[in-house]
């Protein structure tokens, strides 16, 4: 591969170079037309498998960008299921939802809508009407379950996808992405943390923020002072989809505390680390200075793998210039007081660093909307925030 | 006035017991409303202590802590969150340069830590 300052234009030129118009972080226009040809389109990455684990578990998931919250429940035959939370009465919701995700669970697998007590189950069929004889002869309990919402998975993620009939399979949507992170080990890594704010930010300026290496040196100056961006490696494209290696130098001497919480658990990104459970295609020169492999599954989900760790920020447009951001980060499960507490301190350290990633994200939002400036200039290693550009420039004008 | 109490040979640590904190959130509001040299002297009491008392709580089952130690272990938690401000950002009791703390949820954070949960459990 060439190791030119251009590298990146010179393996994908038809990416083009030139700078990218601020319009579509700003216009409320263009957002109602990237709902339209984006989130009520695609497969949404909306939780895992295992959030789930017994019959009758739900969650609700609020999808703004797709007009409409989804029930994720998971039925006595074990699958689990999506439908829109809208009751086929007068269009309540039937779970009340406490938030952006809502928990809960009925052994039973029954879902009872608290307006006027119609009963569904899991499998989306409506089994109870109270005073049922009142209504008409045109209405049917068996014309009138919840309506479903197509769901699929992946390596134990839950995707949805709103559009009534999907322009393509989850397989096809993710295409070489899939095949490029089957194997890693995401469901023994389920000791996972959330975070989430909401920020005053189109979707793509928080994702732009975590999209690039190159802010490291900066922006991570406080939390991971020892840590110096060497670049990114084995960018790859894949359709609507991105991913490459992130590769850091670290400091030869962590700070005290560090120097403990690393000898007890890897929980830290710049912990160092033996043997690998990295796919294949991850790190395929075994570069020293991996650090992570920081991908963009199409539209609004950033999955990161390392060694012992993953972690995922979402961002889930609300309106042109508002944002829900999720982190979430995971680690093998803790067996003793003392790596429950090293993970603690990776945690604290990495949820500071997010806090370094999001602080910049409304005064770009601001400055953006001021108009001075009408475009912007990205660098080479800047390519997964051009990727995205583009990509969603040919689903707003397809 | 505390009922919190260290074992024995921990006692030295008694002036600090305020920071024995069961969850997340709150240990993140107390470090966030401490004071410059408040933080200092917590951090320069734990950390010489530090590998003492994970060895000590180590000695039970992760889960299953004995409550008379979960003060202990509670302190030494307040040092996971304390010590990026002392190694890092030079004392000072927010994070430079970040987004709005207050702002940011954490879904576990009312979560006692001590009880080895996963943080998803409710």
């Amino acid at each position: 591969m060439s190791e030119t300052v251009h590298r990146w234009m010179e393996q994908y030129p038809e990416l083009g170079s030139g700078p990218i118009s601020t319009e579509p972080y700003i216009s409320p226009e263009w957002y109602e037309r990237e709902k339209e040809k984006i989130f009520h389109k695609v497969w949404l990455c909306v939780g895992r498998e295992n959030e789930l684990p017994k019959v009758g578990d739900y969650k609700v998931k609020r999808l703004a960008a797709a007009d409409t919250s989804v029930i994720i429940v998971r039925a006595k035959d074990g699958k689990i299921r999506a439908f829109h939370n809208a009751c086929a009465h007068r269009g309540n919701t039937v779970i009340t939802e406490t938030g952006e995700e809502t928990y809960g669970g009925s052994k039973a697998a029954i879902m009872t809508c608290r307006f006027h007590g119609w009963v569904y189950d899991a499998e989306g069929q409506l089994k109870q009407v109270p005073s049922e004889q009142r209504f008409y002869d045109c209405f049917s309990k068996e014309k009138n379950g919840l309506t479903p919402v197509h769901l699929d998975t992946w390596q134990g993620f839950l995707f949805v996808n709103v559009a009534e009939q999907p322009e393509t399979t989850l397989a096809e949507f993710l295409g070489e992405y899939a095949n490029h992170f089957n194997g890693f080990p995401f469901d023994e890594l389920d000791f996972g943390f959330t975070y989430y704010t909401y920020v005053d930010c189109n979707w793509k300026v928080a994702h732009d923020a975590f999209a690039e290496a190159y802010h490291v040196d900066t922006i991570h100056a406080g939390s991971f002072p020892n840590v110096f961006s060497t670049g990114l490696q084995n960018v790859k494209l894949m359709g609507p989809h991105r991913t490459c290696a992130v590769c850091l130098t670290l400091g030869a001497k962590p700070t005290p505390v560090s120097g403990i919480a690393n000898g007890l658990a890897g929980a830290s990104l710049v912990s160092q680390r033996g043997e690998s459970m990295l796919p294949p295609a991850i790190n395929p020169d075994k570069r020293d200075d991996f650090a992570f492999e920081l991908s963009v599954l199409f539209p609004n989900t950033l999955l990161h793998i390392s060694e012992g760790i993953w972690f995922t920020h979402q961002f889930w447009p609300i309106a042109h210039n508002k944002t829900l951001w999720e982190g979430r980060y995971y680690v093998k499960a803790p067996t003793t007081h003392s790596q429950r507490w090293a993970i603690e301190h990776a945690m604290t350290l990495q949820r500071n660093a997010w806090l370094e990633d999001t602080a910049t994200m409304e005064d770009t939002q601001r400055a953006m909307q001021s108009r001075a400036k009408v475009e912007q200039h990205l660098q080479d290693d800047e390519i997964l925030i051009r990727h995205g550009a583009v990509v969603v420039d040919q689903f707003v004008n397809a | 006035m505390t009922n919190k109490s260290l074992p024995p040979e921990f006692a030295d640590l008694a002036p600090f017991l305020d920071w024995a904190l069961a969850t997340a959130d709150e240990r993140y509001a107390y470090r966030r409303n401490a004071s410059r040299a408040e933080l200092k002297a917590f951090y320069d009491a734990i950390l010489p202590r530090t590998e003492a008392i994970l060895a000590l709580v180590d000695q039970y089952p992760l889960g299953a802590l004995p409550e008379e130690l979960h003060p202990l272990y509670h302190l030494v938690l307040s040092l996971a969150e304390v010590a990026p401000h002392i190694e890092l950002y030079g004392g000072a009791p927010g994070v430079p340069y970040a987004f709005d703390e207050t702002r940011f949820v954490a879904t576990h954070g009312a979560q006692d830590t001590a009880l080895g949960l996963s943080p998803t459990a409710a």
